[in-house]
């Protein structure tokens, strides 16, 4: 019975899961006195990501947990591509100044 | 007194610098916050779930709380040479006195930022791995206890010297004051955990263990080991509370070295569970140390000292407040009132307690009994498995993640630039459990907690009351008040995490 509610609840109220197939995601990011805008992107698992990054100074890149490093400098918009295996929230950080400048979720299917 | 602690209270107010900024001891959260769906899911979970342990069991029985399935481990001839070997209690307890010392000349020398055992090991080898390791296997803390081992060694050279009288001086343990000076420590942890901002420079983390150091063992020396271990060493009461939770227990057969030990409950006639200095006493043929269903020991009849029920609301409310400084919600309390961090270490215990007590005092009139001070006390210990669960839900991935730095870091503790065991350039693995994995494990671990917890308050109302009926009538604040702690506890899991 107890069994029967709560395994009917779960297929009520959980969601379709995001669009089926893994996308091709493409952000622009801008990086202005240490703060990233969009300070967070989101993307779904399996996802091919492309960041094109312009930040106001020269900065190693490294994108935490996916351990992703990548050399940007102002006018230039870098490239950083990878794909999105790993779920969970990971930290973009300024290599040497280990200072967080925003977050990659990347959400399960 | 009241003097001393104004003062203290002052100091706290002045360290506190009241940036909402995220605190921790530990590093950055890899998990995204449950979604929306699957936090009503286990809430809805939680409430139907409520019902079951209510339906299965009605029976009265006086002495139920004993009766429940054991297994000597000293009984397999093995495992009793194993487990008592003088190699394994010995070397156990010389790593954790190395391991103590090893942090602090680590936080006092070492390298200040970045590669340094002291933090890592603090905060997420000993304070999360050894809680989970005591909720989910057994109390190791009364063999390991840094503070205790160094003691122990101390009165053996002085007594060895000549010095008959050790180094106890004996006083009289003022028996009002229970084990709240274990709360005011305790406290004071969590603000160092949650509100210091410097909680994880390796200095701080080396001062705070040397301070802490003299108090232990001045508490020790003044009122005899045993007393201030069991009423004043916040730690060894902390996870004396995780040790009722796991599935092993140290018993003592003949309950002859019990008389006057103030560890053992009158109550529990000639029965001696989980009191580590009569299990120390007791001859070695005598000695038990048992498999049990997990959680049952919260439910055990034991005398509780003054501050007992306190310290349990202090743990619930800590872990809490840990998870909730990193929601938006405390954001806007920290911004639109007087509140800080420093304040709400002290006002959210106080707030839990207060909600603590309406209930329990609702569930003791519907049960008809009097005698408030002791339902209180009762029932307290049956809230634990939540905050255990919520606990475990919440850090488990900070352990399996954080917990690899531990590898790197033994090989080089200074920061120094060594290799002494050939670790020190291993890389944490990211990613060993997926997003979706830890949802469905936190909202899982969080209703099994909150299950466990209303069986468990349904046994102590039976106990204490002892009629089926009234305790079903007195179980419905009860239950109220469990799902509001468990919907609490998922809430807090589905909130944005803010920088």
């Amino acid at each position: 019975m107890i069994v029967l509610i709560l395994g009917g609840l779960f297929f009520v109220l959980r969601p379709e899961s995001p669009s089926g197939v893994p996308q091709d995601r493409t952000f622009d990011v801008s990086i202005e006195g240490g703060e990233m805008s969009p300070a967070e992107i989101s993307v779904n698992e399996g996802d091919s990501v492309t960041l094109r990054v312009s930040p106001d100074e020269p900065m190693e890149l490294h994108l935490h947990g996916y351990d992703v490093e990548q050399e940007v400098e102002p006018d230039q918009k870098a490239r950083l591509r990878f794909e999105a295996d790993l779920t969970g929230r990971f930290e973009i950080e300024d290599h040497e100044s280990e200072r967080e400048l925003g977050v990659l979720q990347v959400r399960p299917r | 007194m009241r003097r001393v602690a104004a003062a203290a209270l002052a100091f706290l107010f002045v360290l506190a610098d009241g940036r909402p900024a995220l605190a921790h001891g530990f590093g950055p959260t890899y998990d995204i916050p449950i979604p929306l769906w699957l936090y009503l899911y286990g809430a809805a979970a939680a409430v139907v779930l409520a019902f079951v342990p209510l339906a299965l069991f009605s029976r009265k029985e006086r002495d139920a709380a004993y009766r429940y399935p054991r297994f000597d481990l000293f009984r397999v001839r093995l495992l009793r040479k194993i487990l008592t070997s003088r190699l394994l209690t010995g070397g156990l307890r010389l790593l954790s006195v190395t391991l103590f010392f090893v942090v602090v000349i680590a936080g006092l020398v070492g390298l200040q930022s970045g590669f340094n055992i002291a933090p890592t090991f603090v905060w997420v080898t000993w304070w999360v791995g050894l809680s989970f390791f005591t909720a989910s296997v057994g109390n190791l803390w009364p063999l390991v206890n840094p503070w205790g081992v160094i003691f122990d060694w101390a009165e053996g050279l002085v007594r060895r010297f000549g010095f008959r009288d050790g180094l106890e001086l004996d006083e009289r343990y003022p028996e009002a004051l229970g084990i709240w000076p274990a709360v005011g420590l305790y406290l004071v942890f969590i603000w160092i955990e949650n509100v210091f901002s410097g909680s994880y420079v390796p200095r701080n983390i080396a001062l705070f263990a040397l301070a802490y150091t003299l108090i232990t063992l001045y508490g020790m020396a003044f009122f005899g080991k045993e007393t201030w271990l069991r009423r004043g060493e916040a730690f060894s009461v902390f996870f004396g509370l995780l040790g009722r939770f796991a599935p092993t227990e140290v018993r003592v057969k003949d309950p002859d070295v019990c008389p006057g030990c103030d560890g053992c409950d009158d109550d529990a006639r000639g029965r001696c569970v989980n009191c580590y200095e009569c299990f120390t006493r007791a001859a070695p043929d005598e000695r038990e140390l048992n498999l049990r269903p997990p959680a049952v020991g919260l439910g055990l009849p034991e005398k509780v000292p003054p501050g007992g029920a306190a310290f349990v609301i202090v743990v619930l409310a800590g872990v809490t407040f840990d998870g909730l400084l990193q929601t938006p919600l405390w954001l806007e309390i920290v911004r639109l009132t007087p509140v800080t961090q420093t304040l709400g270490t002290i006002l959210l215990p106080l707030l839990f307690f207060g909600i603590y007590l309406g209930f329990v005092e609702l569930s003791r009139i519907l049960g008809g009994e009097r005698g408030f001070r002791r339902f209180a006390a009762a029932y307290a210990f049956s809230l634990v498995p939540i905050a255990i669960a919520y606990q475990m839900a919440h850090y488990y991935t900070y352990l399996l993640i954080q917990g690899q730095m531990i590898m790197s870091l033994v090989s080089d503790p200074l920061g120094w630039g060594w290799n002494l065991f050939g670790t020190a350039d291993f890389e944490p693995r990211y990613g060993i459990v997926g997003a979706g994995f830890v949802w469905y494990s936190q909202v899982a671990l969080i209703v099994a907690g909150h299950v466990i917890a209303v069986y468990l308050a349904h046994s102590i109302s039976l106990r204490l009351l002892r009629d089926p009926v009234r305790a079903f009538r007195s179980q419905l604040p009860m239950l109220v008040l469990m799902v509001l702690y468990t919907i609490t506890s998922l809430w807090i899991l589905a909130q944005p995490i803010v920088k």
